[in-house]
Protein backbone atom coordinates (compact mmCIF):
# COMPACT_ATOMS: atom_id res chain seq x y z
CA UNK A 1 0.00 0.00 0.00
CA UNK A 2 2.77 2.40 0.95
CA UNK A 3 4.70 1.47 -2.18
CA UNK A 4 1.67 2.23 -4.31
CA UNK A 5 1.28 5.61 -2.68
CA UNK A 6 4.92 6.55 -2.98
CA UNK A 7 5.08 5.38 -6.59
CA UNK A 8 2.02 7.51 -7.28
CA UNK A 9 3.65 10.55 -5.70
CA UNK A 10 6.88 9.84 -7.58
CA UNK A 11 4.90 9.68 -10.83
CA UNK A 12 3.32 13.07 -10.22
CA UNK A 13 6.67 14.51 -9.21
CA UNK A 14 8.35 13.19 -12.36
CA UNK A 15 5.64 14.63 -14.61
CA UNK A 16 5.76 18.03 -12.90
CA UNK A 17 9.56 18.08 -13.10
CA UNK A 18 9.49 17.23 -16.80
CA UNK A 19 6.91 19.98 -17.44
CA UNK A 20 9.10 22.52 -15.62
CA UNK A 21 12.17 21.35 -17.50
CA UNK A 22 10.33 21.61 -20.83
CA UNK A 23 9.41 25.24 -20.21
CA UNK A 24 12.93 26.04 -19.00
CA UNK A 25 14.49 24.46 -22.10
CA UNK A 26 11.99 26.19 -24.40
CA UNK A 27 12.71 29.59 -22.84
CA UNK A 28 16.45 28.99 -23.01
CA UNK A 29 16.27 28.15 -26.68
CA UNK A 30 14.23 31.23 -27.53
CA UNK A 31 16.16 33.51 -29.81
CA UNK A 32 15.08 37.12 -29.99
CA UNK A 33 13.58 37.74 -33.40
CA UNK A 34 16.48 38.65 -35.63
CA UNK A 35 15.61 37.77 -39.19
CA UNK A 36 17.95 37.58 -42.11
CA UNK A 37 17.79 40.30 -44.71
CA UNK A 38 20.09 41.38 -47.54
CA UNK A 39 23.05 43.36 -46.16
CA UNK A 40 21.88 46.54 -47.86
CA UNK A 41 18.77 46.57 -45.62
CA UNK A 42 20.74 45.95 -42.44
CA UNK A 43 22.60 48.62 -40.51
CA UNK A 44 24.95 48.15 -37.58
CA UNK A 45 27.19 45.38 -36.29
CA UNK A 46 26.10 41.75 -36.66
CA UNK A 47 26.95 41.04 -33.02
CA UNK A 48 25.05 44.02 -31.59
CA UNK A 49 23.27 43.32 -28.30
CA UNK A 50 20.06 44.83 -29.63
CA UNK A 51 18.33 44.13 -32.92
CA UNK A 52 15.56 46.44 -34.06
CA UNK A 53 13.43 45.05 -36.88
CA UNK A 54 11.01 47.32 -38.68
CA UNK A 55 8.15 46.05 -40.84
CA UNK A 56 7.18 49.00 -42.98
CA UNK A 57 5.23 50.15 -46.02
CA UNK A 58 6.48 53.06 -48.14
CA UNK A 59 2.94 54.27 -48.82
CA UNK A 60 1.78 54.21 -45.22
CA UNK A 61 1.44 57.64 -43.58
CA UNK A 62 2.07 56.26 -40.09
CA UNK A 63 5.39 54.88 -41.36
CA UNK A 64 6.35 58.29 -42.68
CA UNK A 65 5.51 59.90 -39.34
CA UNK A 66 7.69 57.30 -37.67
CA UNK A 67 10.67 58.22 -39.87
CA UNK A 68 11.99 61.34 -38.07
CA UNK A 69 12.07 59.71 -34.59
CA UNK A 70 13.39 56.51 -36.13
CA UNK A 71 16.22 58.34 -37.88
CA UNK A 72 17.11 60.07 -34.61
CA UNK A 73 17.08 56.74 -32.85
CA UNK A 74 19.30 55.11 -35.47
CA UNK A 75 21.74 58.02 -35.22
CA UNK A 76 21.72 57.97 -31.42
CA UNK A 77 22.48 54.25 -31.17
CA UNK A 78 24.67 53.97 -34.27
CA UNK A 79 27.23 51.22 -33.87
CA UNK A 80 25.45 49.74 -30.86
CA UNK A 81 22.26 48.36 -32.42
CA UNK A 82 21.49 46.32 -35.50
CA UNK A 83 18.63 47.74 -37.53
CA UNK A 84 16.81 45.56 -40.08
CA UNK A 85 14.29 46.87 -42.58
CA UNK A 86 11.56 44.46 -43.69
CA UNK A 87 9.05 45.14 -46.46
CA UNK A 88 5.43 44.92 -45.45
CA UNK A 89 3.36 46.59 -48.19
CA UNK A 90 -0.26 46.45 -47.07
CA UNK A 91 -2.88 45.16 -49.49
CA UNK A 92 -4.88 48.37 -49.30
CA UNK A 93 -1.91 50.43 -50.54
CA UNK A 94 -1.81 49.80 -54.26
CA UNK A 95 1.53 51.55 -54.94
CA UNK A 96 3.36 50.19 -51.92
CA UNK A 97 4.44 46.95 -53.59
CA UNK A 98 6.00 48.53 -56.72
CA UNK A 99 7.72 51.04 -54.43
CA UNK A 100 9.08 48.22 -52.27
CA UNK A 101 10.42 46.42 -55.35
CA UNK A 102 11.95 49.70 -56.59
CA UNK A 103 13.73 50.20 -53.25
CA UNK A 104 14.87 46.58 -53.29
CA UNK A 105 16.40 47.11 -56.74
CA UNK A 106 18.06 50.34 -55.57
CA UNK A 107 19.49 48.31 -52.70
CA UNK A 108 21.05 45.84 -55.10
CA UNK A 109 23.05 48.79 -56.41
CA UNK A 110 24.02 49.81 -52.88
CA UNK A 111 21.57 52.72 -52.69
CA UNK A 112 18.80 51.33 -50.52
CA UNK A 113 18.90 53.93 -47.74
CA UNK A 114 18.95 57.05 -49.92
CA UNK A 115 16.11 55.62 -52.01
CA UNK A 116 14.21 54.60 -48.87
CA UNK A 117 14.59 58.11 -47.42
CA UNK A 118 13.43 59.68 -50.64
CA UNK A 119 10.29 57.52 -50.78
CA UNK A 120 9.27 58.56 -47.28
CA UNK A 121 10.25 62.22 -47.63
CA UNK A 122 8.24 62.54 -50.85
CA UNK A 123 5.39 60.23 -50.01
CA UNK A 124 2.76 62.82 -50.96
CA UNK A 125 4.32 63.26 -54.36
CA UNK A 126 4.50 59.71 -55.77
CA UNK A 127 1.49 57.95 -54.21
CA UNK A 128 -0.80 58.28 -57.24
CA UNK A 129 -1.25 56.92 -60.78
CA UNK A 130 1.97 58.60 -61.92
CA UNK A 131 4.02 56.66 -59.38
CA UNK A 132 6.10 54.96 -62.03
CA UNK A 133 7.60 58.14 -63.45
CA UNK A 134 8.31 59.41 -59.92
CA UNK A 135 10.00 56.17 -58.90
CA UNK A 136 12.16 56.41 -62.01
CA UNK A 137 12.93 60.06 -61.29
CA UNK A 138 14.11 59.18 -57.77
CA UNK A 139 16.23 56.39 -59.19
CA UNK A 140 17.95 58.93 -61.41
CA UNK A 141 18.41 61.35 -58.50
CA UNK A 142 20.09 58.84 -56.22
CA UNK A 143 22.36 57.95 -59.12
CA UNK A 144 21.26 54.44 -60.03
CA UNK A 145 22.25 52.60 -63.17
CA UNK A 146 18.79 52.99 -64.73
CA UNK A 147 18.76 50.13 -67.27
CA UNK A 148 19.95 47.69 -64.60
CA UNK A 149 17.41 49.04 -62.13
CA UNK A 150 14.56 48.71 -64.65
CA UNK A 151 15.65 45.18 -65.51
CA UNK A 152 15.66 44.31 -61.82
CA UNK A 153 12.17 45.78 -61.38
CA UNK A 154 10.87 43.78 -64.34
CA UNK A 155 12.42 40.59 -63.00
CA UNK A 156 10.84 38.26 -60.50
CA UNK A 157 13.48 38.22 -57.79
CA UNK A 158 12.81 41.67 -56.28
CA UNK A 159 9.08 40.94 -56.06
CA UNK A 160 9.90 37.56 -54.54
CA UNK A 161 12.12 39.19 -51.90
CA UNK A 162 9.29 41.56 -51.00
CA UNK A 163 6.82 38.68 -50.85
CA UNK A 164 9.18 36.68 -48.61
CA UNK A 165 9.19 39.58 -46.13
CA UNK A 166 5.39 39.83 -46.28
CA UNK A 167 5.11 36.13 -45.52
CA UNK A 168 7.49 36.52 -42.61
CA UNK A 169 5.44 39.42 -41.27
CA UNK A 170 2.25 37.40 -41.63
CA UNK A 171 3.84 34.53 -39.75
CA UNK A 172 4.81 36.94 -36.98
CA UNK A 173 1.26 38.34 -36.83
CA UNK A 174 2.23 41.77 -38.07
CA UNK A 175 -1.04 43.44 -38.99
CA UNK A 176 -0.28 47.12 -39.07
CA UNK A 177 2.67 49.24 -40.06
CA UNK A 178 5.08 50.24 -38.81
CA UNK A 179 5.63 47.33 -36.43
CA UNK A 180 8.96 47.13 -34.62
CA UNK A 181 10.55 44.17 -32.87
CA UNK A 182 13.22 45.14 -30.35
CA UNK A 183 14.99 41.92 -29.40
CA UNK A 184 11.74 40.12 -30.08
CA UNK A 185 9.48 42.48 -28.13
CA UNK A 186 6.78 44.03 -30.30
CA UNK A 187 6.14 47.79 -30.55
CA UNK A 188 3.43 49.00 -32.88
CA UNK A 189 3.63 52.52 -34.30
CA UNK A 190 5.89 55.51 -33.74
CA UNK A 191 4.28 56.31 -30.40
CA UNK A 192 5.14 52.96 -28.83
CA UNK A 193 8.61 53.07 -30.36
CA UNK A 194 9.50 56.44 -28.88
CA UNK A 195 7.66 56.09 -25.58
CA UNK A 196 8.51 52.48 -24.72
CA UNK A 197 10.88 51.13 -27.34
CA UNK A 198 13.73 53.46 -26.45
CA UNK A 199 13.53 52.39 -22.80
CA UNK A 200 13.66 48.79 -23.96
CA UNK A 201 16.76 49.45 -26.06
CA UNK A 202 18.50 51.08 -23.08
CA UNK A 203 17.57 48.18 -20.82
CA UNK A 204 18.80 45.59 -23.30
CA UNK A 205 22.04 47.46 -23.89
CA UNK A 206 22.73 47.56 -20.16
CA UNK A 207 21.71 43.95 -19.55
CA UNK A 208 24.16 41.04 -19.68
CA UNK B 1 -7.97 -6.46 -26.54
CA UNK B 2 -4.28 -6.46 -27.36
CA UNK B 3 -4.84 -4.29 -30.47
CA UNK B 4 -6.85 -1.80 -28.49
CA UNK B 5 -4.06 -1.49 -25.96
CA UNK B 6 -1.43 -1.01 -28.67
CA UNK B 7 -3.41 1.60 -30.62
CA UNK B 8 -4.35 3.33 -27.37
CA UNK B 9 -0.71 3.55 -26.34
CA UNK B 10 0.34 4.78 -29.78
CA UNK B 11 -2.44 7.38 -29.71
CA UNK B 12 -1.48 8.75 -26.32
CA UNK B 13 2.20 8.94 -27.32
CA UNK B 14 1.33 10.94 -30.45
CA UNK B 15 -1.10 13.30 -28.69
CA UNK B 16 1.31 13.75 -25.77
CA UNK B 17 4.26 14.57 -28.02
CA UNK B 18 2.23 17.05 -30.09
CA UNK B 19 0.94 18.79 -26.95
CA UNK B 20 4.43 19.10 -25.46
CA UNK B 21 5.77 20.49 -28.74
CA UNK B 22 2.88 22.95 -29.09
CA UNK B 23 3.16 24.10 -25.49
CA UNK B 24 6.94 24.46 -25.63
CA UNK B 25 6.79 26.46 -28.89
CA UNK B 26 4.36 28.88 -27.28
CA UNK B 27 6.15 29.03 -23.93
CA UNK B 28 9.39 29.97 -25.72
CA UNK B 29 8.18 33.40 -26.84
CA UNK B 30 6.94 36.19 -24.55
CA UNK B 31 3.34 35.54 -23.40
CA UNK B 32 2.32 38.87 -24.93
CA UNK B 33 2.99 37.38 -28.37
CA UNK B 34 0.58 34.49 -27.81
CA UNK B 35 -1.93 36.87 -26.20
CA UNK B 36 -2.02 38.72 -29.52
CA UNK B 37 -2.97 35.46 -31.23
CA UNK B 38 -5.71 34.75 -28.69
CA UNK B 39 -7.13 38.25 -29.13
CA UNK B 40 -7.25 37.83 -32.90
CA UNK B 41 -9.80 35.04 -32.42
CA UNK B 42 -12.10 37.66 -30.92
CA UNK B 43 -13.50 35.32 -28.26
CA UNK B 44 -11.76 36.50 -25.11
CA UNK B 45 -11.49 40.03 -23.76
CA UNK B 46 -7.98 41.53 -23.78
CA UNK B 47 -7.83 41.34 -19.98
CA UNK B 48 -8.33 37.57 -20.15
CA UNK B 49 -6.09 36.97 -23.14
CA UNK B 50 -2.81 37.63 -21.33
CA UNK B 51 -3.39 35.31 -18.34
CA UNK B 52 -4.71 32.70 -20.75
CA UNK B 53 -1.58 33.07 -22.90
CA UNK B 54 0.57 32.49 -19.83
CA UNK B 55 -1.43 29.49 -18.62
CA UNK B 56 -2.32 27.51 -21.73
CA UNK B 57 1.24 26.42 -22.66
CA UNK B 58 1.71 25.03 -19.12
CA UNK B 59 -1.53 23.05 -19.34
CA UNK B 60 -0.56 21.67 -22.74
CA UNK B 61 2.88 20.64 -21.51
CA UNK B 62 1.62 19.06 -18.27
CA UNK B 63 -1.17 17.14 -20.01
CA UNK B 64 1.27 16.19 -22.75
CA UNK B 65 3.78 14.65 -20.32
CA UNK B 66 0.97 12.91 -18.40
CA UNK B 67 -0.13 11.27 -21.67
CA UNK B 68 3.37 10.42 -22.75
CA UNK B 69 4.18 8.77 -19.42
CA UNK B 70 0.71 7.34 -18.85
CA UNK B 71 -0.07 9.20 -15.63
CA UNK B 72 -3.82 9.36 -14.91
CA UNK B 73 -4.13 8.25 -18.51
CA UNK B 74 -7.90 8.48 -18.75
CA UNK B 75 -8.10 11.89 -17.07
CA UNK B 76 -5.23 13.23 -19.20
CA UNK B 77 -6.83 11.91 -22.40
CA UNK B 78 -10.14 13.51 -21.41
CA UNK B 79 -8.37 16.82 -20.68
CA UNK B 80 -6.60 16.66 -24.05
CA UNK B 81 -9.91 15.89 -25.77
CA UNK B 82 -11.55 18.84 -24.01
CA UNK B 83 -8.73 21.14 -25.16
CA UNK B 84 -9.03 19.99 -28.76
CA UNK B 85 -12.80 20.51 -28.49
CA UNK B 86 -12.19 24.12 -27.40
CA UNK B 87 -9.57 24.68 -30.13
CA UNK B 88 -11.92 23.25 -32.77
CA UNK B 89 -14.75 25.54 -31.65
CA UNK B 90 -12.44 28.56 -31.73
CA UNK B 91 -11.17 27.62 -35.21
CA UNK B 92 -14.69 26.97 -36.48
CA UNK B 93 -15.77 30.35 -35.16
CA UNK B 94 -13.02 32.28 -37.02
CA UNK B 95 -13.61 30.27 -40.18
CA UNK B 96 -17.37 30.84 -40.07
CA UNK B 97 -17.10 34.52 -39.17
CA UNK B 98 -14.50 34.98 -41.92
CA UNK B 99 -11.93 36.53 -39.58
CA UNK B 100 -8.68 36.61 -41.54
CA UNK B 101 -6.02 35.26 -39.21
CA UNK B 102 -2.63 34.59 -40.80
CA UNK B 103 -2.16 31.21 -39.07
CA UNK B 104 -3.66 29.31 -36.16
CA UNK B 105 -0.90 30.23 -33.72
CA UNK B 106 -1.01 26.67 -32.40
CA UNK B 107 2.75 26.14 -32.52
CA UNK B 108 4.05 29.63 -31.78
CA UNK B 109 6.73 30.47 -34.29
CA UNK B 110 7.60 26.83 -34.98
CA UNK B 111 4.97 25.92 -37.59
CA UNK B 112 2.27 27.84 -39.39
CA UNK B 113 -1.05 26.19 -40.19
CA UNK B 114 -3.99 28.00 -41.73
CA UNK B 115 -7.23 27.71 -39.72
CA UNK B 116 -8.68 24.98 -42.00
CA UNK B 117 -5.44 22.98 -41.81
CA UNK B 118 -5.40 23.36 -38.03
CA UNK B 119 -9.03 22.24 -37.92
CA UNK B 120 -8.08 19.04 -39.71
CA UNK B 121 -5.07 18.41 -37.45
CA UNK B 122 -7.09 19.06 -34.28
CA UNK B 123 -9.87 16.74 -35.47
CA UNK B 124 -7.36 13.93 -35.88
CA UNK B 125 -5.89 14.69 -32.45
CA UNK B 126 -9.37 14.69 -30.91
CA UNK B 127 -10.01 11.25 -32.41
CA UNK B 128 -6.66 10.02 -31.08
CA UNK B 129 -7.50 11.39 -27.62
CA UNK B 130 -10.71 9.39 -27.73
CA UNK B 131 -8.77 6.27 -28.72
CA UNK B 132 -6.37 6.83 -25.82
CA UNK B 133 -9.26 7.45 -23.43
CA UNK B 134 -11.02 4.22 -24.41
CA UNK B 135 -7.88 2.13 -24.09
CA UNK B 136 -6.95 3.51 -20.67
CA UNK B 137 -3.55 2.84 -19.10
CA UNK B 138 -1.41 0.21 -20.77
CA UNK B 139 1.31 -1.99 -19.27
CA UNK B 140 3.91 0.62 -20.16
CA UNK B 141 2.57 3.51 -18.11
CA UNK B 142 3.18 5.16 -14.77
CA UNK B 143 -0.41 4.21 -13.89
CA UNK B 144 0.23 0.49 -14.09
CA UNK B 145 3.70 0.83 -12.56
CA UNK B 146 2.27 2.51 -9.45
CA UNK B 147 -0.76 0.18 -9.32
CA UNK B 148 1.46 -2.86 -9.35
CA UNK B 149 2.93 -1.82 -6.01
CA UNK B 150 5.33 -4.37 -4.64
Amino acid sequence: MRTKFSRRMASFGLTAALALATVAVARGRYKPYSPSAPDFRVEGPADAKVTVVEFSDFQCPACRYAEPPLRQLRALYRGRIRFVFKHFPLRMHQWARPAAAAAECAGRQGKFWPYHDMLYDRQDEWTNEKYDSFLTGYARRVGLDLPAWQACRAGASAAAAVQADVQEGDDAWVNSTPTFFINGRRFVGAQQLTALGVLRIDQELKAR
Amino acid sequence: MKTRETTGTAARLVVGAVLIFAGASKAAAPAAEFALVIQAYGLLSPSLALPMAGLLPWIEIAVGWALLLGLETRLAAAAAGAMFGVFLSALASVILRGIPIPNCGCFGGAAHFSPPQAFLVDSVLLALSWTAFRAGPSAWSLDSWSDRGL
